[in-house]
């Protein structure tokens, strides 16, 4: 692959023990027995996950797995873990897209300048991920297989289209579209053999906008909603767009600006078609907010994010 | 701080550098976690999933047939070994006490209630065979609110005492009630609730026992904020003789009030010590930390204030009821502090103060930083809702009603005397700090744009100690003090630091009084075989008992050295001195004699028979300090902040602190305790909740939903010291380790209750999330 992800010093640190594969690690603090596959490539991984199918589980920098196992709300019998896997890492261009490992980290993305070139929408919604720690862990791949339903990536895989490649031993390869992919809370297209190895997004074209905003309750927290926009605007209309929203259902929700009534509508009237949007949505409640208040946070994050979207479609840039 | 400091202090009012800071800033503290001993067992506890339930059945034969599994004990074989009566509310002569186990037997009580221990050769063996345990339950509805718990209609959470209501409701009158509401313009009355959130010190309880089968002592390593409390507890518990029992304490992780004494699971691992022989170790994690540890701070309050026209708060009728959780806690010890407080720095006339504690199947009320605080809380709002009510400045209200110096009588309507009181002035001078009248301008051109900016002060007084009361306490705090041979003085304390330097701030006194340098002192602390009687660190009580203790103490022994010296040089005390860990002066060869070779002169001497009879040569001091002429801590806080009428959330933009804790010792120290205070403040109203849902079910288990400020949700705090009245000749410390959590509440409060008064609300609780912010605002629908 083209760029390749900055190397992660101290990952495996000499002098630090590590787990070597088929190390049974009931020793574990806190976590429940399983055991630990690392497999140093992907035919290996493919072959290690398809034979426990349903008792194992992908680890791709662990920052929402780990503290699961810890809880003991997950109890793999096997965990495969892909940090070895080279393959799996790095940022290339083909055909218009931007082909991203699955393994490839937050931190990594939020730094390339072909990301930045390309995608900008991406690092602006990964800097609102946890904190740099955290996104030097967490990988691309990871949080989209994760589907969690208030995670910022899934809805940037949903605004941007983003192309997903699944790998299984047996049944070889296959591109799912995000539309597709994501199913309902922490639950994904994913087959229990498959591997989710790349990640296709088609490049922001020129002309456009995008912004990605959220409310969290402090930096770095999930986000109560978040909001991802992509819009292209002609002349001071929405010629197209589309607005990816996260922590408002059961998964990441997609709408477009056929479905938002946008357009040719002026770009900077998007109050009705917010409201609209937050009626139609059933919000979760939970101790961060309520469900008004979330319908709220639609209605006020929506039209904000929107108007920078066109804003930056206006000036030209596709920032 | 006071003019005029005598030059021989080089220390104490500057910000010495922390003897701390080495070990604990380059990570190499030692806490329980820390420490190596061969042979270690460690243990986990299976912990109930009800919030009440009856225990029929614990099946524990998988879990000891685990490999690496030595014993495991559920609450019936627990029983045997260690009870769970003499604990610290009997210390702290609480009679109306239920009975239970260390370990659950026939009940739980809440989420997370412990019902049986394993003891594994590893902590993950222990965990995983804690899982192994096999336990049927009978669910019981659970009490989770004071209204479910007064009216009877649920089973008792202890069948002993028969009803969920704990105390009262017990009414106590100062002055002419009746008489103040009669002659009042106006009764504003508010309900205004503190919600239950806790302390979450980065290390938990931990504790690492060790039972020594050839002297038959029970060894404790402990986190806790007296070693000398936590023995009395153990030995209690355990059935041993005191003196079998010692305690020792290193550097702990902070407390903010969770460490004292020794918690069930803490006595439970020493009594499995003392059964299998071998050292075993307990350190709780963070989720049995936020689910069981303890919780604080949820009471509420009906409030009548009696008010004239021109704001003058005549007094007040206050009914609270305190939720003390499931187990026998701090809430009823705390009671009359708050009914004592409620007038703070004030002058109202009268009060009636009508208190009751209720059982709830949650965690335990802890003692949490300034546990009495909803004194202040309460206090400071409802001068808010009367201002607001009869259209004046809360800034006016206040200095309206400020007790001050000079004019009688200068004492609250509960009885402790306003001797030195300086919060008009801490008021006044905040005034001066902040243009309240440009801010008032500010704001109104701020809201014609559609923003909400707020300003909210409150002031208040902390007993730490408190002037002299008519009866002077009893307990008496106590400090030693020695001389070694290599020069070194040595300070004893029962203080236990946790936090607040208390190793740095003792010798800054100590140092000063005696005449050695600062590197010269050493504090001895946490361990029962060498520190002196006492309760430990609490209720802000080192900086004047124990620092006060360290001061009599250090000139005790330093006139002892004196006498000794003179004695031996055959020179007259009156013209010799100690600088710099030196004897000097006339008559001192060359000079100056330092105090290492005094040391061996005067042991030399004494052998040889040349002291006279009646000079003391132990080089050994002791001192109780009773606070002396005492005096009041307090001062005014200051905040401005903006709420985001479109996502409800609260930016500080400043922060004022304007402060009298004394003659302070060390700046740094002192200004570090008051950042922490109002961290832990702006936490509390605006992110930090321990929440249960109906059923009981705790969920806030982990950071993820409890949810603690982090520099980003800090603003800088602006500390400015006032001149302190000093009340006492010689010791006017004043503790400090409080007032910050204890006043930032209602000062961020009030700050959001005015930016968001335009819209009608009124704030009549203390945590304000951005959903109850656009609730309170009507912006979006309140829950039904």
């Amino acid at each position: 692959m083209g760029e390749q992800a900055p190397a992660r010093p101290g990952r495996y640190s000499p002098g630090l023990p590590r787990l070597v594969p088929g190390t049974y690690a009931a020793v574990v603090l806190k976590l429940p027995p399983f055991v630990y596959l690392a497999p140093a490539s992907l035919e290996e991984a493919l072959s290690l996950h398809a034979d426990h199918e349903d008792e194992s589980r992908v680890l791709a920098g662990g920052q929402s797995l780990i503290p699961l196992l810890a809880l003991r709300l997950a109890r793999p019998e096997y965990l495969v873990d892909l940090s070895r896997i080279g393959e799996l890492e790095g940022i290339s261009e083909e055909d218009g897209a931007v082909c991203i490992g699955a393994m490839t980290s937050e931190l990594a993305l939020e730094h390339s300048h072909l990301i930045a070139e390309r995608l900008p929408l991406l690092p602006q919604a990964l800097s609102f991920i946890g904190h740099p720690a955290i996104r030097s862990r967490g990988t691309l791949g990871g949080s989209l297989a994760h589907g969690d339903p208030a995670a910022e990536l899934p809805a940037v895989a949903l605004v941007l289209g983003a192309q997903l490649v699944a790998e299984s031993r047996d049944r070889g390869r296959r591109t799912i579209a995000a539309r597709d992919f994501f199913l309902g809370p922490f639950t994904t297209a994913l087959q229990g053999d498959e591997i989710l190895t790349e990640i296709r997004i088609p490049w922001q074209a020129p002309g456009t906008g995008s912004c990605f905003h959220e409310v969290a309750r402090r930096l770095g927290d999930f986000a109560m909603v978040g909001v991802a926009a992509v819009a292209r605007v002609e002349q001071g209309m929405i010629r197209s767009c589309r607005v990816a929203l996260t922590g408002v259902a059961d998964r990441a929700v997609l709408r477009t600006d056929g479905e938002l009534g946008l357009t040719g509508e002026s770009a900077g009237s998007f109050d009705a078609a917010a409201r609209r949007l937050a009626e139609e949505l059933n919000p979760p409640a939970d101790l961060h907010g309520s469900a008004p208040y979330r319908r709220h946070l639609v209605r006020t994050l929506v039209p904000r994010v929107l108007e920078r979207a066109c804003q930056a479609a206006a000036a030209g840039a596709i920032s | 701080m006071i003019a005029g400091r005598p030059p021989a202090e080089r220390y104490t009012g500057s910000s010495v550098r922390r003897t701390e800071d080495l070990r604990l800033l380059t990570g190499r503290g030692r806490y329980v976690a820390d420490i190596q001993v061969p042979g270690l067992l460690h243990c986990a506890f299976n912990r109930s999933p009800h919030a009440h339930a009856r225990v029929l059945r614990v099946q524990t034969d998988v879990a000891r047939r685990a490999p690496g599994v030595v014993a495991v004990f559920d609450g019936w074989q627990m029983a045997k070994l260690a009870s769970a009566a003499g604990g610290m509310m009997e210390l702290m002569g609480e009679t109306n006490l239920p009975s239970f186990s260390l370990l659950a037997t026939d009940k739980v009580r809440l989420v997370g209630d412990p019902v049986a221990m394993v003891v594994a050769e590893t902590r993950a063996i222990a965990e995983d065979a804690a899982e192994l345990i096999e336990v049927e339950y009978e669910e019981l509805p659970a009490v989770m609110t004071a209204a479910q718990a007064r009216d009877g209609s649920l089973p008792p959470i202890f069948e002993d005492l028969g009803s969920n209501v704990l105390f009262g409701p017990d009414q106590k009158v100062f002055g002419e009630v009746d008489r103040v509401f009669a002659e009042a313009d106006r009764i504003v009355k508010a309900r205004i609730a503190q919600h239950r959130h806790q302390n979450v010190p980065m290390e938990g309880r931990a504790i690492l026992a060790t039972f020594d089968q050839a002297t038959g002592e029970l060894v404790a390593h402990a986190a806790t904020q007296g070693v000398n409390t936590s023995r009395q507890i153990i030995a209690a518990q355990l059935g041993m003789p005191l003196e079998k029992v010692r305690v020792l304490a290193f550097d702990i992780g902070g407390s903010f009030g969770l460490k004292f004494g020794a918690s069930r699971e803490e006595v439970a691992c020493c009594a499995a010590s003392r059964e299998l022989l071998r050292p075993v170790r307990w350190i709780e994690d963070r989720l049995e930390n936020l689910t069981v540890s303890g919780q604080a701070r949820e009471e509420s309050f009906d409030v009548e204030a009696a008010v004239t026209n021109e704001g003058e708060i005549l007094g007040m009728r206050v009914e609270m009821v305190i939720d003390s959780g499931a187990y026998p806690g701090f809430a009823p010890g705390i009671i009359s502090t708050i009914q004592e407080m409620i007038p703070g720095p004030y002058r109202m006339r009268a009060l009636s103060f009508t208190a009751s504690g209720v059982i709830t199947n949650k965690a335990t009320y802890v003692a949490y930083r300034g546990p009495w605080a909803s004194e202040t809380f309460v206090r400071e709002r409802l001068i808010d809702l009367v201002a607001a009510e009869l259209g004046l400045d809360p800034f006016e209200v206040r200095l309206r009603n400020l007790a001050e110096r000079g004019q009688p009588p200068l004492r609250m309507v509960t009885g402790p005397s306003l001797a030195g009181l300086t919060a008009k002035e801490s008021l006044l001078r905040m005034g001066e700090i902040f243009n309240f009248e440009e801010f008032r301008r500010h704001q109104a051109a701020m809201r014609a744009q559609g923003r909400y900016l707020g300003v909210g002060v409150a002031t208040y007084i902390e007993p730490a100690p408190g002037p002299r009361p008519e009866t002077p306490p009893t307990e008496l705090e106590w400090a030693r003090a020695s001389l070694g041979e290599d020069g070194v003085v040595s300070v004893f304390t029962a203080q236990m630091p946790h936090g607040q330097s208390h190793q740095t701030t003792m010798a800054q006194i100590a140092a000063d009084q005696f005449g050695v340098d600062f590197e010269q002192v050493r504090v001895v602390v946490g361990d029962t075989d060498q520190v002196p009687e006492g309760f430990g660190t609490g209720g802000s009580r080192f900086a004047s008992m124990a620092g006060g203790a360290a001061l009599h103490v250090s000139r005790q022994l330093r006139s002892q050295v004196l006498e000794l010296a003179a004695q031996i040089l055959d020179v007259s005390p009156a013209t010799i001195d100690i600088r710099a860990g030196e004897v000097v002066g006339d008559g001192v060869p060359d000079g100056r004699l330092p105090l290492s070779e005094l040391v061996k002169l005067a042991r030399a001497a004494a052998a040889e028979g040349r002291i006279p009879q009646g000079t003391e040569t132990s080089l050994e001091a002791s001192f109780g300090f009773d606070g002396g002429q005492g005096g009041w801590s307090g001062g005014t806080h200051c905040c401005v902040v903006e709420v985001d009428p479109e996502t409800g959330r609260v930016r500080v933009d400043r922060y004022m602190v304007v402060e009298d804790c004394g003659e302070v010792i060390n700046p740094a120290v002192v200004e570090g305790q008051i950042r922490g205070g109002v961290a832990q403040g702006i936490g509390a109203v605006l992110l930090e909740r321990s929440a249960y849902d109906e059923w009981g079910q705790y969920l806030s288990s982990s950071f993820m939903d409890y949810l603690l400020p982090t520099t980003t949700d800090v603003p800088n705090i602006e500390i400015e010291h006032l001149q302190t009245i000093p009340l006492d000749q010689d010791v006017n410390f004043r503790g400090v380790g409080e007032g910050g959590m204890i006043v930032a509440p209602p000062t961020i409060c009030n700050a959001i209750a005015d930016a968001i008064a335009p819209s009608g609300a009124v704030v009549l609780e203390q945590h304000l999330p951005p959903t109850r912010i656009l609730e309170l605002m009507g912006i979006i629908p309140q829950p039904a």
